[in-house]
């Protein structure tokens, strides 16, 4: 009897292990095939344009035999890029300095609570918003609506890695600063981000990451076409993502190809930053 | 003398952070001001309502967004129904089967699955997930359990409520394993210990710990319900956009996020269209507001019951 209530507990464990290594793989086993998809055909795509044509030219013409390029798309999304990063540091930095540094204040509570809210907005109620406050009133498109939309999607996410990198940072090295008659923004500058500043780094650089890969922030806002590059801040503009999700639905099969092209840029530009993040993490562990 | 001084500090900070509190009441203050006419003309049957008609005459148009919620709520109900007990499994294969050097390395993977551009998961289900599920999965079930209303009608194309309830599951999954994991693994030692001292084996173990992180797992569970109705563009290239509203999972169909994305382009065409998108985008933004906030407090209650 007890031998048998062994034995079934055995055979129990070896199932129940089965069960779960099968669920994991099962689970990561998409990623790994998608990573091969983008890469075999995005390479076809890319080997028989050229890389170099293929990230300055135009896209080609809807149902021609040609293959072109994502020039205007990789343009747009730099552009968006860059410029919502600049938009989101300052105010992240702000709720990240509010939050860690000024904790008892209420005023400082409540925008850290909203912050967060955001982060559970779906994204693409973002563009709807953006849309209503800046593209309705400039009556167009443009890159700014669209950093503006993307801000709105990184500035949550830079906050938190901010705020934990902030937080880590020991309560006597702020007293040290203090007792030799440091202000506060003094030791939050100098001692706390001073200490803080990889950490701080990798938020931002995250933030970055998110951004690059929206798409839906950008359906209403960014509005430009795939073969005119962005002429400023003012003017609509293009992004990767989007010239993606257009490409994707298209029937041309020209079209399609282009598009997994750029999703292979796009998979190749995040995948690095993961890499170097994460190498990065390490070193600061380490 | 330095009080002065950081209340100028205080000061400095306050424009930057009172943008965000600006934004999130000109986002209420939009989406209210937007969707008051769709209410106001339409009433309780714009959530109730099957029809979806557009019409340049404002008499005749009328706007029902039923077949769009039911689209998000069965899909995010499939998804975190496979994804959840599938984070469980995987937070057990991470914390009790896989050897210590290799974890790092799985829950990377799950992290750049994690972080990967949706649009590009939305390429890719177009091109392969689709079209296998409709061969491999949409096909059989039709064909033996076609009496049941959900696999009732013939899968003419991939595209489908289930096929964005698949691509649903492989987002979701990376996003609920964090807030497992992360339960699973902040269980005290001594918790464990307790549970292999008295001879417990790998599934009685497993079974123990999870039984301890129930509340964890009920609100990664609601925090993703939140993220998958939210998820738009993948959704909007493999759900085939339709706005009929048919119980069976592959038929076409709509959710709240992939009917705005499809149809806010043309949306200034028609009188009141814009307003029922806005309207849609309102209870889309109060159920993932409202899921969330319950899902954060049930995380923080298991959080202050656990450091008791």
């Amino acid at each position: 009897m007890r031998e048998s209530g062994l034995r079934w507990r055995r055979v129990r464990d070896a199932a129940f292990t089965a069960l779960v290594t099968a669920v994991s793989l099962a689970a990561v086993a998409p990623l790994f095939h998608l990573l091969w998809a983008v890469f075999s055909r995005g390479v076809r795509t890319i080997a028989s344009v050229g890389l170099i044509r293929f990230l300055t030219s135009l896209p080609p013409a809807p149902a021609s035999k040609e293959l072109g390029g994502i020039g205007p798309a990789l343009a747009g999304t730099a552009l968006l890029t860059a410029v919502s990063t600049l938009i989101s540091v300052p105010v992240s930095l702000s709720v990240a300095i509010l939050a860690v540094e000024f904790p008892r204040n209420p005023l400082s509570k409540a925008v850290r609570v909203m912050s967060k809210a955001f982060m559970e907005v779906p994204t693409v109620l973002l563009s709807m918003l953006i849309y209503a406050l800046v593209v309705v009133p400039m009556h167009t498109p443009s890159a700014i609506a669209g950093s503006l939309a993307l801000s709105l999607v990184m500035i949550p996410y830079m906050t938190t890695y901010i705020e934990s990198a902030m937080e880590s940072v020991p309560r006597t090295y702020r007293e040290a600063g203090y007792s030799i008659g440091m202000g506060k923004a003094e030791v939050t500058f100098d001692v706390v981000l001073g200490a803080a500043r990889r950490g701080a780094a990798l938020g931002i650089v995250m933030g970055v990451a998110r951004g690059l890969g929206e798409t839906a922030p950008l359906l209403f806002t960014a509005g430009g076409s795939h073969y005119a590059y962005p002429m400023g801040l003012w003017w609509p503009t293009d992004s990767l993502t989007l010239l993606i999700f257009d490409f994707a639905m298209t029937p041309y099969k020209n079209l399609n190809a282009v598009a997994w092209g750029a999703a292979l840029i796009l998979v190749a530009i995040y995948l690095i930053i993961f890499a170097t993040v994460r190498a990065l993490v390490k070193e600061v562990r380490g | 003398m330095g009080r002065g001084r950081d209340k100028v500090f205080f000061l400095t900070l306050l424009p930057f952070a009172a943008a965000v509190v600006a934004a999130l009441a000109l986002l209420a203050a939009v989406f209210v001001r937007e969707s008051l006419p769709i209410f106001l003309r339409e009433g309780a049957s714009f959530i109730t309502s099957a029809t979806w008609s557009p019409s340049t005459n404002p008499a005749k148009a009328f706007y029902g967004i039923l077949p769009a919620i039911y689209g998000t709520l069965v899909t995010s109900a499939i998804a975190v129904g496979i994804a959840v007990p599938a984070s469980a499994c995987m937070a057990v294969f991470v914390n009790e089967v896989l050897p210590r050097g290799v974890r790092e390395a799985f829950s990377s993977v799950v992290d750049v699955m994690a972080g990967m551009p949706t649009v590009v998961y939305g390429l890719w289900a177009l091109n392969y997930l689709a079209p296998a599920l409709q061969k491999f999965v949409m096909g059989p079930l039709h064909t033996y359990l076609g009496f049941i209303p959900l696999f009732a009608c013939t899968p003419v194309s991939g595209y489908s409520l289930l096929s964005a309830a698949a691509i649903l599951t492989v987002m979701v999954t990376p996003y609920t394993f964090a807030i497992v994991k992360e339960a699973y693994s902040s269980i005290p030692l001594k918790y464990r210990e307790a549970i292999l001292s008295i001879g417990a084996g790998r599934f009685e173990t497993a079974s123990t710990m999870l039984g301890m992180i129930k509340p964890a797992v009920v609100g990664a569970a609601l925090l993703g319900v939140g993220r998958a109705a939210s998820e738009t563009v993948a959704v909007t290239l493999v759900i085939g956009n339709s706005p009929s509203l048919s119980p069976c999972l592959f038929s076409p169909g709509y959710t709240v996020s992939s009917l705005i994305a499809t149809q806010y382009g043309e949306s200034f065409l028609y009188p009141y269209m814009l307003n029922a998108l806005y309207a849609a985008g309102l209870i889309l933004l109060c159920l993932g507001l409202g899921l969330s906030g319950v899902g954060t407090l049930m995380m923080r209650r298991w959080r202050g019951l656990r450091n008791a």
